[in-house]
């Protein structure tokens, strides 16, 4: 209910008064001397309880008519569903046209029919109307009847997953900037894994189909492990979403390979290594068989596949020495001068603090005159042990180096021992805070110590790569050093730290100049292949003024807000009624008196 | 008090005419008033064995006036038989403290006040017919016995009495209807007079026990209108001044439902006393003495 003139309800106070003159009617009367008190009391004791009542209905009357008065004069309204006409009204519109719409229900997506309710919707809008189109794109479209129809004919399922509360979130800020009665109209197939909580104040409607929805099946994850793969290639991991017991067969395709097939159970996951690809950038992809639901059946995601890194190091580093064979023996690396490994080279270097402290001076300038901004800094021989990461888990350290970053926030950290820098990248110069030798740390005698030079070699000296991984329509944050964003022949100029919003499935290079820095793999949200539907007690439970129907009933439902019937009328008469009552009464109270 | 005053004292209002002077003042008012307004007398003898003469009193039959003594004295005389005067009557009053009540003091007597009139001009015109009047007052116990006398010189002493009657406590009355018994020992009338709060079984069954003796019994239940039409404040908290029973209420809730239960109560007592014939009035303070006196008088007329 709503009121034209909502200050006049303050006036509700004065319902008040007859209960106020009630209580004070009730003070300790006077008394009067009665000889016929006898007579008094033989009356009240067969008279009293049917008086009280009628006491108690009479101020029940009274107070109900003040009532009715100062509601009337707020000017009450009250919404009416139906087909009749209605006050003007905002309305946002929002139809879920997001991936898992495209599910094939009795031969066509499941979106026609939320498209054919929608349509009923838009059809009883008039011209006053001011009307709102927001589809998974989120991106609201304002126009008249006729344009959002059009709209509506040409909607498609999108690839993108759409939060209905984000989107609900949406439609009340559009909503609250206007004056007219506002309503939300939602049209979805309300998948429990697309909903959140939304405060709204307005009225909604929520449409949703009234049939079971379908048992689907999707590839919700690929993953290639660690990258880049080196000559002797990867495994590719992958998991299916769904249920049931049934194995379903998924094809696994990379580069130029032929396809492979595994056998993956629904809620299970499956492997497969791939080996053979040419170096360089390629692509893996994964589909399931075909469902109801197409869209979430492939996925794709970019491959780096580097050759050796040719690498010198010398023998003296007894630790690292003994490391690098095995990676050569292992194909890892080649001899060569592209990498330095435990001293300044004249390429890429990962420098170790020299065994000589004489030495260290000589080091530093060298360090600055290849452009580095770090040096090493003092010796210090407390005990401790590296911070568990991404490049190297925890190992003991005796003696070690600080790390002393030139001038700004110190950038390229790897590895930190209890929050200081140990192992840092400026350029493609590593400094390591410690000698890689028992002496010093535990790590050369350490199962990590082999994939952890590796690391330093082929990702950390080479240059660290991107491999981004997102949902259509999500919002990325690229690395600093990329300007172009590339996927086929389309490119996006894009630029360093800002955010990229891929609109389709599919893989991205990240390009800074010439140079590819990474990729972006876009696949679908993997929550839309859950197509289990919110019951209307969770939808009602989160929006608490939502109102949830069939999507056979749109156009009795839509509007709500603006159909609405004026109670002042009844209001009145209701007053005028209680007042007729209430002077029959008192008259006959008073007639008999 | 003017001669036209005098004339019908009997009709104007009862407080007016207690304010014209003394109870035998007015009481004497009162009864020329009502006998003037009769046609014939209220006592109508017919023995033929005649006793004495009385001068002419307006509302005594015609044909009771002696024409020889006319004829010879030019003035009206009255022939009195001999059983005219063997009535005796014995008039009860309650004087109980519910009597020495008025619902509106300023504008009408209290119970008593009228009863006291009323009594005595019932006396003085029994008195005047030669009935032997005698009177007793009650409250809880009885309060003065005025023995039936014939003699004119009698309705001063009752006047006397009544003078010093002041409203008592409670009420009982079945002693002072016993004492009755011992004041007519021959068949007589007596008149009951009170405002009925009192324990109606036993007052009923007192009254039952004089009809049975021979006796005319007439009860004149006085009331103040208040008692009929209950009024007040807004609400009030009504007490009994002999009992001190109090009731709450809001009288506009209560008048209809009150008036009922009076009516009730009246038709109860009328009932009751038709069941064992004994006369019932009712009689209000603001009704005219005169018309009282009929309502008292021409029952006692036609027990006669």
């Amino acid at each position: 209910m709503t009121f034209a003139l909502p200050w006049a309800l303050v006036g509700l106070v004065l319902a008040g008064i007859p209960i106020l003159l009630h209580l004070l009617a009730r003070r300790e009367p006077p008394t009067v001397l009665f000889p016929a008190t006898r007579y008094l009391a033989n009356a009240a004791k067969e008279h009293q309880r049917r008086l009280r009542l009628q006491h108690l209905l009479l101020l029940l009357i009274r107070t109900l008519l003040v009532v009715a008065l100062v509601l009337a004069a707020a000017g009450p309204s009250w919404p009416t569903a139906g087909l009749g006409a209605h006050a003007p009204t905002a309305l946002v519109l929002i139809v879920d046209n997001s991936l898992s719409s495209g599910v094939i229900r009795g031969g066509e997506p499941a979106l026609n029919a939320m498209r054919e309710a929608a349509r009923h919707v838009l059809r009883r809008a008039e011209p006053e109307d001011r009307l709102w189109l927001v589809d998974a794109d989120l991106a609201p479209i304002a126009g008249d009847r006729t344009k959002l129809l059009g709209r509506i004919d040409s909607m498609v399922p999108s690839i993108r997953r759409l939060d209905l509360g984000v989107a609900v979130a949406l439609g009340r800020e559009i909503l609250s900037s206007g004056d007219q009665p506002g309503e939300i109209t939602l049209v979805s197939d309300l998948q429990r894994t697309a909903i959140s909580g939304a405060a709204i104040s307005t009225p909604m409607v929520v449409l949703r189909p009234a049939d079971e929805p379908a048992a689907n099946g999707g590839l919700s994850s690929l993953t290639l492990g660690s990258q880049p793969w080196g000559p002797d290639g990867g495994t590719v991991g992958l998991t299916v979403a769904g249920r049931g017991d049934a194995a379903r067969p998924v094809t696994v395709t990379a580069g130029g390979r032929a396809p492979r097939q595994l056998l993956v159970r629904a809620g299970g996951q499956g492997s497969t290594r791939i080996v053979g690809l040419a170096p360089g950038w390629g692509q893996v992809g994964a589909v399931l068989d075909p469902d109801e639901l197409r869209a979430d059946d492939a996925r794709r995601v970019a491959v780096r596949v580097s050759p050796p890194a040719p690498t010198s190091w010398r023998n003296e580093d007894r630790f690292l020495a003994t490391a690098a064979e095995v990676l050569r023996q292992n194909g890892r690396i080649v001899a060569g001068t592209e990498v330095s490994l435990g001293s300044l080279g004249s390429g890429a270097s990962i420098v170790m603090p020299p065994a000589d402290l004489a030495t260290l001076g000589a080091l530093n300038r060298a360090l600055a005159a290849k452009g580095s901004r770090w040096r090493f800094g003092d010796l210090d021989l407390t005990p401790t042990a590296t911070d568990s990461g991404p490049w190297l888990g925890r190992h003991r350290v005796v003696r070690r180096h600080r790390l002393v970053f030139q001038g700004g926030a110190p950038t390229d950290v790897l590895v930190t021992i209890g929050g200081e820098p140990w192992a840092v990248r400026s350029g493609r110069i590593l400094l390591l805070g410690s000698r890689l030798d028992p002496e010093w740390t535990t790590l050369p005698l350490a199962a990590g110590f082999l994939p952890f030079v590796d690391g330093l070699v082929n990702r950390g000296a080479r240059g660290d790569l991107a491999y981004l991984a997102a949902a259509p329509g999500d919002r990325i944050l690229l690395p600093d050093r990329v300007t172009e964003v590339g996927s086929g022949p389309e490119r996006w100029t894009v630029e360093g730290g800002a955010p990229f919003r891929p609109l389709q499935a599919g893989v991205y290079f990240l390009l800074a100049g010439r140079d590819t820095v990474g990729t972006l793999s876009v696949n679908p949200d993997p929550r839309e292949s859950d197509l289990t539907r919110a019951t209307d007690a969770e939808i009602t439970g989160l929006w608490s003024r939502a109102r949830v129907a069939d999507l056979s009933q749109a156009a009795a439902t839509a509007f709500r807000a603006g159909a609405r019937s004026d109670l002042r009328g009844p209001l009145l008469w209701l007053a005028v009624a209680l007042g007729l009552v209430e002077i029959l009464l008192a008259s006959g109270r008073r007639k008999r008196a | 008090m003017n001669a036209s005053a005098r004339a019908r004292l009997d009709l104007l209002d009862p407080t007016e005419v207690a304010r014209l002077g003394g109870i035998e003042v007015v009481t004497e008012g009162i009864v020329e008033g009502f006998l003037t307004g009769l046609h014939r007398s209220p006592r109508r003898g017919f023995s033929v064995e005649f006793a004495e003469h009385r001068a002419y009193q307006p509302g005594d039959e015609v044909r009771y006036i002696d024409w020889k003594l006319l004829a010879r004295n030019d003035r009206l005389y009255v022939k009195q038989f001999e059983e005219e005067t063997n009535l005796r009557a014995m008039i009860v009053a309650d004087i109980s403290k519910s009597m020495g009540w008025s619902g509106d003091p300023a504008a009408r007597l209290t119970k008593l006040e009228y009863v006291k009139r009323l009594i005595a001009a019932i006396c003085l015109v029994l008195l005047r017919q030669r009935d032997a009047t005698g009177l007793i007052t009650f409250d809880d116990e009885v309060r003065a016995v005025t023995p039936p006398r014939a003699r004119m010189g009698h309705w001063h002493q009752l006047l006397g009495v009544l003078h010093r009657t002041e409203a008592g406590q409670k009420t009982a009355a079945d002693s002072a209807l016993r004492l009755v018994i011992d004041q007519l020992r021959r068949r007589g009338l007596v008149i009951f007079v009170s405002d009925l709060l009192l324990d109606r079984e036993l007052t009923i069954k007192a009254l039952r026990f004089l009809h049975h003796r021979g006796h005319q019994v007439l009860v004149l239940h006085v009331m103040d209108p208040s008692e009929i039409t209950l009024g007040g404040p807004a609400e009030a908290r009504f007490e009994d001044p002999e009992t001190g029973e109090a009731v709450t209420v809001r009288p506009a809730d209560w008048a209809s439902v009150y008036s009922k239960t009076v009516e009730g109560v009246v038709h109860d007592w009328r009932v009751a006393c038709r069941r064992h014939r004994i006369f019932y009035e009712r009689i209000t303070t603001d009704t005219p003495f005169g018309l009282a006196l009929r309502q008292a008088l021409v029952r006692s007329t036609h027990v006669a």
